[in-house]
Order: C-alpha cells, then sequence, then structure tokens
C-alpha cells in the first residue's frame, strides 16, 4: 500500500477521500464509499498488500461499469504494488480492460507525481520498469510515455534500451524528452551515433531542442512529402 | 464532377507535381499581394492570395468565407489542404477551377505566391503548423484553441512576433456584435463590480460504441492526422469531428466553447493582462470508450488584483436557455451572455445599455453582420494596416488557450495549480511543469 499522503496519515480511506476529490467520484461521493459500496471492504485496518490489489483487478476485470468504473478511479491508492497487475491487464487484448488499466495506471503516476510525494514516486517508478521489457510493443508503448511524466535518471538506460526497437524508438526519444537532466542528454547522444540515417534525424532534433551543437542532418519539419489523389477542378471558378 | 481521382495522379512524382502546381497558379495570375504594397505590408487595395488547411466541419465556413470574400474581390483561393482526400475533393469541388489540392500542408508553405492561410486541423496540430506557416512569412488564421500545452503558445506568439506576421486566433466573439454588446456593458458597470462569472455548458460525451481499431478509411492518410501525436493504429472512434473528445487531440468542451467563452470573459473583465491565477478542477471521467475527457466538470480560477472568479461548469449552473453561456455577478445583479455573443444576441439590457458620460467605449471592427466574416475582415484589416495585432491576436488566444489547458491539466494531476503567468509555470510542481510540453512525432514538431 502506498504511503499516506501529507495531511492524510490514518487509515487507507482517509487516503482515499483526500486523493479523490479531484478524480473526480461521481457527484460528491468519496473513493472510500465507492469502494465501500462495491464490496472492497479495505476498511481502516490494511489487510495484506496483495488481496487489495488482487481485488482490484478482480473489479478491474468485471464487466459491469458500475464495479469497474470505481475501481479504475480508485486505483491512485493502491501505488507500487498495483503496478505489476496492472501492466499485465495493459497487454491484455479486450481493448474496454485494457483501456481501464492504462487511465488507472496515469492516474497512478500522477498523483504519485504530487510535490512532496518523492519516495512513492520512486517506488511507482522502479514499478514501472518491468513494463519496458515486458508486454506488447502496444503495452510499452504505453508505459514509454508514463515514464515521460514520472521518469528519472534511473529509467533512463531502459529507455535508451528501446532507442534501437524500430517501432519504439520514436517513443522512446520522446520519453527522453521529458526527462530532465544531463543523462537523458548523453543518452541521445549516445543513440544518435549508433541510429540507422533515417533515425538521426529526429536525434539531431532533441539534440539541438537541449542546447547541443550537431553537424548536419537539418531539420526536416517543413519539408513536403505526402501527395494527394485530388485533381485540380476543370469547372468554372467561384 | 471536379477533382476527380484518377489512375495515374496516384504515381505521381515530386517534380511533376511541383510543376503542374507552379503551372496552374501561374496560369491563373496569382500574385502575392505584397508585391504590390511597401516590402513587408500588402497594398491598401491589394488582394491576398489565401489557403486553406484543413476542410472540414469548421475549415469548409472558412472556405464559404473566403469564397465571399473572393466574390467581393478581397481575396483569391489558392490552394485547398486535408488529410483526407474525401473532403479535400468536396472542398476542390466547391471552390471551382483554380484552386490546387494539397494533402500536405508543407506544399502550401512553399508557394511564394501565398500571403496567407487559414487552419483548421484538430487542435494537436494548430501549433506546429502555425509556427511553421510564421517562419515561411504567411498570416495566418488559426482555428481556437490556439494550442494543446502552454510551451506550443509560447512558440506560436514567438513565431508570430520574429517574422512579423498577423495571427488571428478563431475566437469569433471579439468581433461579434452580441459580445461587444455585452463588453461595453459589463466594463461600464451595468451591474457594478463583477466578482465573479460562472459558465454553464451541458456534458461532454461518452464513446457508447467502442470498437477496435481498424485500417484507416480509403483517402485518409493516418499518419498525417496524428501528425505530432504519438503513433497508433486508426480506430473509428478518433475520427471525422470525434478529435473533440480525446483530451491530447481535443480537450473537450473546456478548450472548444471554453476558449470561446474565457477569450469573451477576459476581454469583457478587461483582463487580458491578469495572467496569473490558481486553478482546481474535478471531473467525471468515462467508464468505457476511447475518449477520455471528463463527462461533468468543475474547473475554478481564482485572480488576484483584482480579485474575481472565474467558474467553468459541466453542467454548471444553468441561468439562461441555450446550450450554454456565462453570467457576470456583480454588486448590483448579474448579466447573462448566452453563446459567446456570435449566434445569439445579447442579452436585452446589454443591448439597450446606454454608455454614461464619461464612460468608457469598445472597440470593434463591424466591417459585416455574420460575425465569422467580421473576424476574417478584422485580421485581414491587422494586415493591411501592417499593425499585425487582429482581435485575438495570438497572445490572447494563448492566454485563452492556457486557462482552458490547466483547467484539463488540473483535472488530470488532481490538484490544485498555483500558475505564474509571468514565468508561465505552475509553482512548486516540477511533474505539472513537465507536462506544459509534449514531445512530439519527428517531424511533425515545432
Amino acid at each position: 500500500m502506498t504511503l499516506p499522503p501529507t495531511g492524510c496519515l490514518h487509515a487507507p480511506s482517509a487516503i482515499l477521500m483526500c486523493s479523490d476529490r479531484h478524480r473526480g467520484a461521481s457527484r460528491g461521493s468519496t473513493c472510500a464509499e465507492l469502494i465501500s459500496a462495491t464490496g472492497t471492504g479495505l476498511g481502516a485496518t490494511l489487510a495484506p498488500a496483495s488481496e487489495p490489489v488482487n481485488d482490484l483487478v478482480r473489479r478491474l476485470r468485471s464487466p459491469d461499469e458500475q464495479i469497474n468504473g470505481p475501481a479504475c478511479q480508485a486505483a491512485v491508492a493502491y501505488g507500487a504494488p498495483a503496478v505489476r497487475p496492472l501492466l499485465a491487464l495493459l497487454a491484455e487484448p479486450d481493448f474496454e480492460l485494457s483501456r481501464r488499466a492504462k487511465r488507472a495506471l496515469y492516474a497512478m503516476v500522477r498523483y504519485a507525481g504530487r510535490p512532496g510525494a518523492n519516495n512513492e514516486a520512486r517506488d511507482l517508478e522502479i514499478e514501472l520498469l518491468g513494463g519496458l521489457s515486458t508486454g506488447t510493443n502496444a503495452s510499452r508503448r504505453h508505459v514509454l510515455w508514463l515514464f515521460s511524466e514520472i521518469g528519472s535518471a534511473r529509467a533512463v538506460p531502459s529507455i535508451s534500451a528501446l532507442l534501437s526497437v524500430a517501432e519504439l524508438r520514436e517513443d522512446a526519444r520522446c520519453a527522453l524528452m521529458r526527462i530532465p537532466g544531463r543523462r537523458s542528454t548523453r543518452a541521445l547522444r549516445a543513440a544518435f551515433a549508433a541510429a540507422p540515417e533515417d533515425f538521426k534525424y529526429a536525434l539531431a532534433d532533441s539534440l539541438r531542442q537541449r542546447g547541443e551543437k550537431v553537424d548536419g542532418y537539418p531539420s526536416q519539419k517543413r519539408l513536403p512529402t505526402r501527395q494527394t489523389t485530388v485533381t485540380p477542378s476543370l469547372g468554372k471558378a467561384k | 464532377m471536379a477533382g476527380l481521382k484518377t489512375g495515374p495522379s496516384r504515381f505521381v512524382t515530386r517534380r511533376t507535381f511541383l510543376r503542374n502546381s507552379a503551372l496552374a497558379a501561374a496560369a491563373i495570375g496569382l500574385t502575392p499581394s505584397g508585391v504590390l504594397g511597401a516590402p513587408g505590408r500588402t497594398g491598401a487595395n491589394a488582394r491576398l492570395v489565401v489557403a486553406n488547411i484543413g476542410v472540414g466541419g469548421m475549415g469548409m465556413t472558412h472556405v464559404f468565407n473566403m469564397l465571399r470574400f473572393q466574390q467581393e474581390g478581397k481575396v483569391q483561393i489558392a490552394a485547398v489542404c486535408d488529410v483526407d482526400d474525401n473532403r479535400l475533393e468536396a472542398a476542390v469541388e466547391n471552390v471551382g477551377a483554380g484552386v490546387i489540392p494539397y494533402r500536405d500542408y508543407r506544399y502550401v508553405l512553399e508557394r511564394k505566391d501565398i500571403d496567407a492561410v487559414l487552419i483548421a486541423t484538430p487542435d494537436h496540430w494548430h501549433a506546429v503548423q502555425t509556427v511553421h506557416a510564421c517562419e515561411t512569412g504567411k498570416h495566418v488564421y488559426v482555428e481556437k484553441p490556439a494550442s494543446v500545452t502552454v510551451r506550443e503558445g509560447q512558440a506560436m506568439v514567438t513565431a508570430a512576433r520574429a517574422n512579423r506576421v498577423a495571427v488571428q486566433v478563431g475566437a469569433q466573439a471579439r468581433t461579434a456584435k452580441g459580445a461587444w454588446q455585452t463588453c461595453r456593458a459589463i466594463r461600464n458597470r451595468i451591474v457594478g463590480k463583477v466578482n465573479r462569472v460562472s459558465c454553464w455548458h451541458y456534458a461532454n460525451p461518452v464513446d457508447e460504441k467502442p470498437v477496435s481499431d481498424s485500417p484507416p478509411p480509403d483517402g485518409l492518410d493516418w499518419d498525417m492526422w496524428l501528425g505530432p501525436l504519438p503513433w497508433r493504429p486508426h480506430n473509428g472512434r478518433y475520427q471525422p469531428a470525434n478529435f473533440r473528445w480525446l483530451l491530447e487531440s481535443g480537450g473537450g468542451q473546456i478548450r472548444d466553447r471554453g476558449a470561446h467563452q474565457f477569450s469573451t470573459i477576459l476581454w469583457c473583465m478587461n483582463a487580458d493582462h491578469q495572467t496569473s491565477f490558481t486553478v482546481e478542477a474535478s471531473g467525471r471521467p468515462p467508464t468505457r470508450g476511447l475518449w477520455d475527457c471528463p463527462i461533468d466538470m468543475n474547473v475554478v480560477y481564482r485572480f488576484r488584483n483584482p480579485d474575481w472568479t472565474l467558474e467553468w461548469g459541466q453542467p454548471g449552473n444553468k441561468v439562461g436557455q441555450t446550450e450554454f453561456g456565462n453570467v457576470f455577478w456583480g454588486e448590483h445583479g448579474h448579466l447573462i451572455l448566452e453563446w459567446e455573443g456570435g449566434y445569439r444576441p445579447a442579452n436585452p439590457e446589454a443591448i439597450h445599455f446606454q454608455l454614461p458620460p464619461g464612460g468608457q467605449e469598445v472597440y470593434r471592427t463591424d466591417e459585416y453582420e455574420d460575425f465569422n466574416m467580421n473576424h476574417k475582415a478584422d485580421w485581414f484589416k491587422a494586415i493591411r494596416e501592417g499593425h499585425l495585432r487582429p482581435a485575438v491576436d495570438i497572445e490572447i488566444g494563448h492566454r485563452t488557450a492556457t486557462l482552458c489547458n490547466l483547467g484539463n491539466l488540473s483535472y488530470l494531476l488532481g490538484r490544485r495549480l498555483a500558475w505564474d503567468g509571468e514565468k508561465q509555470e505552475v509553482i512548486g510542481d516540477p511533474a505539472a511543469n513537465r507536462l506544459l510540453a509534449r514531445p512530439q512525432r519527428y517531424p511533425y514538431v515545432l
């Protein structure tokens, strides 16, 4: 279970009441109420971590929107222990289930990114790293964008490794662009040296945006390439 | 039928294509208007050569407006552009002979004979296309909201100023009669000092018919539709028009109608300079489907010196009769503005408001009764007169979009944000500041 946020140092239900104020619990109900109503029963005494998480997954898998919707909203409070099960759901072929997992993961990342929650963010980031080496390319693409929001220097080597995967390299480049610090810049520089010619232009652009000097590989951003099949009218001008 | 698809044209080479385009332009005798005016300025009676980029929905309104201006001898439509050949074909058919169709807007920007472009693409394209157009010296009319991130908006302002072009954002109310009547009434204290403005709007829709990913329809260039967005397979619930219900590409009603309303409210409150505020949002997320905009949403912005509060509500407190609007709550009563004073008239109290002695008049371009036409006339005027500051100059459009975008950001992050308008950053929240920019897929970058 996650550490309570500042000002909510009591039961998990209190954590939820604090965290859901902006998370959109419907029509004024708190996440604690929603969980209670859907039979989670987290209560004031914390159950072993695995059981609440398993229950969260069960509720997310439910086809009933009255159950899976509140579960999706309440996921923010489960933190790092819920990441791996959610990553597994993210790679599921059922697109609605995968979407619920994605939304739950984003909610967790954004909640953990709040000021003063550094340890929570660190724990979440460490768990998310597993999502870069497993799952489908589509799920790994989502994980890369999650890292763009919460990733630190710690995640740079794992993200950089995907710069050589053709289907994921552009998302990996974008994720690194959002991670501050020299380590991500060095990773982009190293990738530039080794990249195939067609990817060097994108990496050069990233490096220039970070104030790095790059020889050659001028911007292609205004170079037209796509042609229509529509032909000009032969009729009268109107 | 105009604009027929033909077999051979699918295999046209770039060289042939450019040659044909150039020949077509030469054949109809297009000369950029600057040739007839002073350096950097169009001549007083010059006819602007324009192109429409994005010709679905609102884009066709712009095409029809340009056709009317063309009939009046004020513009020449040289090109139309869309990533969907079906829409492009319809636009060519409507404009008639002499207009060149393009899929890739960058061909439009290469043409030296084109003075100005009208951009009506999905929101995620606005900033990239505007910045590139400015960099090639084109004046720009871009649909609202100006941008999808704060950093995009800043880049648009910088590009407009650096290249000395006029960028008008299509929040037309500032040139609409109803909003103008409301503005002069509010500024002259018809209800006394206003301390709160509340907006109402119906809910965002839910994707009730989710579908699995599928190949894009014939004629749609999906990669080009996505542009700066991360690549993903096509899904039939993204487009056409549905882009509005995804936060990344449309931002929901707060970034659509909100962009209109916030622009008008800032104008009425004379608050364009109040760039710092706090924002706190809540919302009810959808439980199914591709679309992720909150169904209901409440956002509260608090401004200081002078102190007042702006509230966005879906559904909010509906005081008027129409689908959306806002209320100015003052010391001595309240005044309603339905829609944004464009497609609906002002409240009768505002219409009949008499300026008091020493009162403050408010300027408005009034060449056309139709506010869509009038807003473009105001843009032309800024170009013609060389001051390059239309009614909704990009700086104003950027500030309005910042309200919309930070409202959505507060909803996504689930926390109150304190915005420093001078530094253009969230105070004390590094994770929020990271989201003020969104990395763009190459080569669709600013």
